[in-house]
């Protein structure tokens, strides 16, 4: 302890054994991960033609991560939802499964963060916010939320006396009515916030299943009249089937669409009551045998996603498959569609023969062949 | 009179050590009007809010920022220099390279915070002041350890004793963490959460190898000087010095439970976290035993009580940091307002009553000028006020907003936030009150510090005696 440079010694050992784990341990452990499909093949490779995860943000996202750091924004919120053990994000709806280490190796600023007076916002971007509930959440939170402490910034905005192009108009608890127009870093942000989403799942983390008790109340809703015609209620029954079992032969319809038929909101579309699944039976074909991508409005709500030919493998449904699932969800929950027979699902293929299996419809190309 | 060796070493350290106390005191302020707008802000979310200089997350960091590296630098500066330079009864040399280098950390620190201010943050934990600083601050402290090392080899006496330890470990642990950080995190960065393990380790650490350290070798220096006795059981430093020196860097990443990093980094923090209770009954045996042999002493001599007060606090919240490690209990802790409670304790209730302290044991010693009781007194009513209200108040309210937080059906901002909103309050009151007892203390030793041009001594000396006599 006398000598200095013995005492030195020491104190920095005790430090370099710490380093060695944390920094250097950690970095050799996962410092090298790189994105990767949702499934893997067998032998661990990536399955070719797979979607890669995570998605590296795009250039305005990107400014916007820079922006949300210099406002200290991460002082409040938190950009992780924990494990199921470790507390209950999941459940309050903050994400669909826990966040991984994955996650994110493509941002350049981790606002992880540690303390959350606000909100996480590790899945702000699938909270079903349009741009203008954001811009105006940025510029005077309690216009929207009255109890918010989350402070104004005004300042990333220029306040307009009338309604010019492009301004949001903005009332505040007081009843004044202002026009706002955003900045260039208030757009920014929200861009970098609608971004923020980790609907994906990874080879090491899937989604949180949603509690069941929805499938015991469904169990006990009548699918099947006794009134129907035998034919017809065979369709239903065998169409249910197709419609939840999710692996060979089935359709796995129910994974998305869910047992109550009304998908997940902002996500997946409902089928209740749609003008897709009770209107023209052309359409609603043509997407079981081909899967559908893009923008598409169901009753009145925007959607975009994807919609893989259903059927495992899929797009494997054959015409009486197709015939019994499409009768099915015309005719549950309320829905009252005619039935769907297996010789119009014929007529149907026939004329799109040419179409290659995994050529997804977008609802324009639909709507247009009309 | 005659002139002792003891003078000659303070008189070799007036001006260095008076430069880092008022430059550390100004800091304080400083770091005292940041605290007090960004907890307005969480009281008021409109109070300055149309300033883009002002955003709630940029102040807040400035404050931390200003507390950590304005007040804790300097006054880790001037502490040290005047204790390594008391034991090692040698004088202090080198001193306009002292003073220029502490002008450089100085100006490094307000264009740092200025940058923040004006949005050049960096995300990582304490080390956000904006990277061009950074090499400005290193070199600067690099020169100061120098000197604080050269001035230790002078020493007379070659054994060495626990606040040497201590001081020097925390003198020389500082440059250490900050080269392993900058590697990581700048000159050749990880990807994703790597970057949150290293900053985490580079934030928690700078208080537990930094401040602590150090505030505890001040504590094993004044203790028995005032008291004028002997350390008890002081064969158990050297134990409690080698746990904190190797199980603390391992103790600080538990707040990373549940996240996106490998389960082992949160569990080990954990384990870690726990041992910590060894040295932390250690350093309380070693203290509380000394000082309450002598309770008067404590409660007359203000020093003293600040450091007592100081150590108290560092036992007692340490535990309590203990249990919060746990994982059951972090479960419902993390991310509450509960780390305000961590960071505080360790900055308000522990090194700066400490800092406090050991200023007012060293100044009259230094220039020769006494600070009046009443003074300090109030001083310390008000500190010890105001620390306790913040603490209580972060600790209570963290827990609210914790277990609220884990009820998924409860709205947040309506429900969660709303119901801490009081605890909020509460630490607006403390921060004015903090603020009026560092302003007091400022006053107190700019008093001592500075000669008022106003004061004719020798006059206001015959009225006095004048005035006795009628």
């Amino acid at each position: 302890m006398n000598n200095i440079f013995k005492f030195s010694f020491g104190i920095f050992s005790t430090l370099a054994v710490a380093w060695f784990a944390f920094v250097v341990g950690a970095r050799k452990q996962f410092g090298d991960l790189s994105p990767t499909s949702s499934v893997l093949n067998e032998d661990g490779s990536i399955p070719e033609d797979s979607d890669l995860y995570p998605i590296a943000f795009s250039g305005a996202a990107q400014q916007g991560a820079e922006e949300y750091l210099s406002l200290g924004c991460a002082t409040c919120h938190t950009q992780q939802v924990r494990l199921v053990e470790a507390g209950f994000d999941v459940e309050r709806g903050w994400g669909k499964r826990p966040s991984v280490a994955r996650d994110y190796i493509l941002q350049n600023e981790v606002n992880i963060g540690n303390t959350r007076v606000g909100p996480d916002l590790a899945n702000i971007g699938l909270r079903e916010y349009s741009d203008e509930w954001l811009h105006q959440h940025l510029f005077e939170p309690q216009s929207l939320i009255e109890k918010s402490i989350c402070p104004p910034n005004p300042f990333l905005y220029d306040i307009k006396d009338s309604n010019v192009s492009g301004a949001l108009q903005i009332i505040s608890e007081d009843n004044t009515t202002r026009f706002v127009k955003p900045g260039i870093k208030a757009n920014r942000i929200v861009a970098y916030l609608q971004e923020l989403r980790q609907d994906y799942e990874l080879p090491e983390m899937s989604f949180v299943e949603e509690e069941e008790p929805v499938t015991s109340e469904l169990v006990t809703i009548p699918t099947t009249s006794t009134k129907l015609p035998s034919w017809l209620s065979d369709q239903i029954s065998s169409g249910k089937e197709i419609y939840t079992k999710v692996g060979p032969g089935g359709g796995g319809c129910v994974s998305c669409h869910q047992p109550t038929g009304l998908g997940q909101p902002g996500v997946f579309p409902p089928l209740v009551d749609s003008d897709w699944v009770l209107g023209d039976k052309e359409r609603i074909i043509k997407i079981s045998m081909h899967g559908l991508m893009g923008e598409i409005e169901v009753s009145g709500v925007k959607y975009n996603g994807v919609m893989i030919p259903p059927g495992v493998p899929p797009g494997s449904l054959t015409d009486q498959q197709i015939a019994d699932v499409l009768t099915y969800i015309r005719n549950d929950w309320g829905n009252s569609g005619s039935a769907i027979s297996p010789e119009e699902v014929a007529i149907v293929r026939d004329s799109v023969k040419d179409r290659g299996q995994m050529q997804m419809w977008t609802a324009a190309e639909l709507n247009s062949d009309k | 009179m005659k002139i002792t060796d003891e003078q000659v070493i303070d008189k070799s350290a007036k001006w260095v050590v008076s430069f880092f106390v008022a430059s550390a005191g100004l800091w304080l302020l400083a770091a005292a009007l940041l605290a007090y707008i960004a907890a307005a802000k969480l009281t008021d979310p409109f109070f300055l809010s149309s300033f883009e200089f002002f955003t709630y997350g940029k102040v807040k960091i400035a404050q931390a920022n200003a507390f950590v590296y304005g007040w804790g630098g300097n006054s880790i500066f001037a502490i040290s220099i005047w204790i390594i330079a008391r034991l090692s009864q040698a004088e202090v040399r080198g001193r306009v390279l002292l003073l220029v280098a502490g002008f450089i950390w100085n100006i490094g620190i307000t264009l740092g915070l200025l940058g923040i201010l004006d949005g050049h943050m960096n995300s990582h934990e304490m080390l956000e002041m904006p990277k061009e600083i950074w090499p400005l601050l290193f070199i600067s402290y690099a020169i100061i350890t120098c000197l604080i090392i050269v001035l230790h080899r002078s020493r007379k006496y070659s054994d060495t004793i626990a606040p040497q330890w201590f001081i020097l470990a925390a003198i020389l642990w500082f440059p250490a963490l900050f080269l392993i950080a900058w590697n990581g995190l700048e000159i050749n960065p990880s990807p994703g959460t790597v970057q949150s393990v290293l900053s985490m380790w580079f934030g928690q650490n700078l208080i537990w190898l930094w401040l602590t350290p150090f505030a505890l070798g001040v504590a094993y220096y004044i203790i028995p000087s005032i008291i004028g006795k002997p350390i008890d059981k002081y064969y158990l430093a050297i134990f409690g010095f080698w746990c904190i020196a190797s199980l603390a860097p391992w103790s600080v990443v538990h707040h990373l439970e549940g996240g996106p990093v490998p389960m082992w980094i949160p569990a080990i923090g954990t384990v870690m976290s726990i041992a910590m209770i060894f040295p932390i009954a250690v350093a309380s045996t070693n203290f509380h035993a000394t000082a309450f042999k002598d309770i008067d002493k404590v409660w007359n001599s203000l020093p003293l009580r600040f450091v007592i007060f100081g150590t108290l606090s560092y036992t007692i919240s340490s535990y309590i940091g203990v249990i919060f490690s746990l994982p059951a209990v972090a479960k419902l802790t993390q991310f509450s307002i509960i780390n305000e409670f961590h960071f505080n304790q360790r900055v308000y209730g522990f090194f700066s009553m400490i800092v406090f302290g050991a200023v007012y044991y060293m100044l009259p010693k230094i220039t020769g000028k006494e600070i009046t009781i009443a003074a300090k007194t109030f001083h310390f009513w008000t500190s010890a006020l105001g620390v306790m209200m913040l603490l209580l108040a972060y600790l209570i309210g963290g827990l609210t907003h914790g277990v609220l937080a884990q009820q998924p059906d409860l709205d947040w901002a309506n429900s969660v936030i709303a119901s801490i909103q009081p605890y909020f309050l509460i630490t607006e009151i403390s921060f004015i009150i903090l603020g009026f007892s560092q302003l007091v203390f400022v006053i107190n030793i700019w008093k001592v510090l500075v000669p008022n041009p106003f004061e004719d001594t020798g006059r206001s000396k015959k009225f006095a005696s004048k005035a006795s006599t009628v």
